[in-house]
């Protein structure tokens, strides 16, 4: 097995099942938390993410097929492409982005780290990975957070792209919108000023 | 250039003295807060008689006569507004009397540089955790040089939530530090852990905490409570090192005191053989050398603002100040 590439929270390796290349993520400890937060943190996430990327794939089909799990390990489908963070002179169809996640909110699955280091973009479109911080959850405020982040971290322009084919793909994004503006709006966002 | 700063925000009244980027005093006073944490008015009534005396204590210290200063910087937020108005009168006082040019300074950009400064750094990802802040922050030039928020918390800030947690459990200040010393006695009990993507949260935290409180031994709640937080800035942290394809990650404010909190960061950093760092204590508290500090580079580029528009801004977002 090649290293792919090391996240945050876990090891991405290059492998082989049944012929096929493939990918398996190992949520490898981390030394800076003790024992107890490590592993149940590891082991849930796991399992959540299975579940999550399966749902997702069901309804949009944009995230690699799971071809199994271990307690700590998922093993995937390879998506080959470029990160949308690395991406430079292709261009991305950010409407498709929108639409892939209006998709997922539909049947509930938040993706909990929907930013463009978690996007594949390639021939055939663009592609959602890494689902480790997902849930499955009709919450809104989850739902708007996945906004938030990627608001956060594209051009507006982009990003105004992405979020009206979002809103045209999802029955009630008004509700998700909304709840973005108004965590926008929450205290630390606000500035006045005194005399 | 002789530079006074002058840091208000919170408890704290603190002036500083720089020249050339030197500091040359550091001097404070701050408001006790007892058993009932921070009374605004109260803290603002206390800044005010010990304004003067901070100040001549500085200058004492810096070897150097009010008549000789050459610049004034000020706190103008985030943080309390009754307590920033002091320090912003003080400093427009000496600057109106000496006729000097003044700039207003944002509190969490001068913990940031302060802490480059001292630590070495090129262009850190900068943990900034407080009382009233959390934030991960990165120097971004579009549209202007200014402080990028990564990450930051969606409630309370780490510092007042492991301070009221410690009211909770009825600590005596200074709370932090009395969590610290009772957590290294402490078991873990499972607690509620909030992180998304480069965001926390640690208000379910503080209440799952505080229910436990009387339920649970104070230690075991103290070791799990701190465990628990820290553990989601490190990961949050990790997180923005890697998106940003950082290499260096420094720590600063008063949560920054923490040795267990700096041992957690430098095992993420060393895991990735990233440099961390980070100030000495005195920088971390709040103080008015980093005011300074910040105010002189500010005032050489010639961005100092006429008196009429130094106000003071209680939510004063680092990622809307100017960095020079």
């Amino acid at each position: 097995m090649r290293l792919l590439s090391e996240g945050a929270e876990s090891r991405v390796f290059v492998t082989s099942i049944f012929g096929k290349s493939a990918v398996a993520k190992l949520r490898h400890a981390k030394a800076y938390r003790i024992e107890q937060i490590d592993g149940t943190l590891r082991k849930t996430r796991t399992k959540k993410e299975a579940r999550a990327m399966n749902k997702a794939r069901e309804v949009c089909g944009r995230v690699p097929a799971l071809l199994g799990v271990g307690k700590f390990t998922l093993y995937m489908e390879k998506i080959e492409g470029t990160l949308l963070k690395d991406v430079k002179n292709q261009r991305v169809d950010y409407g498709e982005i929108g639409k892939t996640l209006a998709k997922m909110h539909d049947a509930d699955v938040v993706h909990g780290d929907f930013t463009p280091a978690n996007i594949i973009i390639n021939k055939s479109g663009a592609w959602i990975i890494d689902f480790g911080l997902s849930d499955i959850t009709d919450s809104i405020e989850d739902k708007a957070l996945d906004l938030l982040l990627m608001k956060r971290s594209i051009d507006r322009k982009l990003y105004a792209g992405m979020e009206s084919a979002y809103s045209k793909e999802l029955k009630n994004s008004k509700l998700v919108l909304d709840r973005l503006a108004d965590i926008e709006k929450r205290g630390r966002y606000q500035v006045r000023s005194l005399a | 250039m002789l530079v006074i700063g002058i840091e208000s925000s919170a408890h704290t009244f603190g002036v500083g003295i720089v020249s050339d980027g030197k500091v040359l005093a550091n001097e404070k006073m701050m408001y006790d807060v007892g058993t009932h944490g921070i009374i605004p008015v109260k803290v603002a009534e206390t800044h005010i008689k010990n304004s003067a005396a901070v100040i001549q204590s500085a200058l004492d210290k810096a070897g150097i006569k009010i008549s000789e200063l050459e610049g004034v910087g000020y706190t103008k937020g985030p943080g309390i507004g009754p307590c920033l108005q002091v320090g912003q009168i003080a400093a427009k006082t000496i600057a109106k009397r000496l006729k000097l040019k003044i700039a207003p300074v944002n509190h969490a950009v001068a913990h940031a540089e302060i802490t480059k400064r001292e630590g070495g750094f090129k262009d850190p990802i900068i943990l900034y955790v407080s009382g009233g802040n959390s934030q991960i922050l990165k120097i971004t030039d579009k549209p202007f040089r200014h402080y990028h928020i990564l990450g930051e918390t969606f409630d309370i800030g780490v510092g007042n939530m492991l301070d009221a947690f410690a009211r909770e459990i009825k600590l005596k200040p200074a709370w932090g530090s009395t969590v610290a010393k009772l957590a290294m006695e402490g078991k873990y009990i499972e607690m509620p852990y909030t992180v998304k993507g480069m965001d926390f949260a640690f208000s379910g935290l503080l209440t799952y905490a505080s229910e436990l409180a009387g339920k649970a031994k104070n230690e075991d709640l103290c070791y799990s409570i701190q465990e628990t937080s820290f553990a989601m800035l490190c990961e949050a942290t990790e997180r923005a090192l890697l998106l940003t394809n950082s290499r260096e990650l420094g720590v600063c404010g008063g949560v920054a005191q923490s040795n267990r909190l700096k041992e957690m960061l430098a095992s993420v950093c060393k895991e990735h053989r990233m440099k961390f760092g980070f100030a000495r204590n005195e920088y971390n508290a709040d103080n008015g050398a980093m005011i300074a500090f910040v105010a002189e580079r500010m005032l050489e580029k010639g961005s100092h603002q006429p008196l009429e528009k130094c106000d003071v801004q209680q939510r004063y977002r680092i990622d809307r100040a100017m960095v020079y």
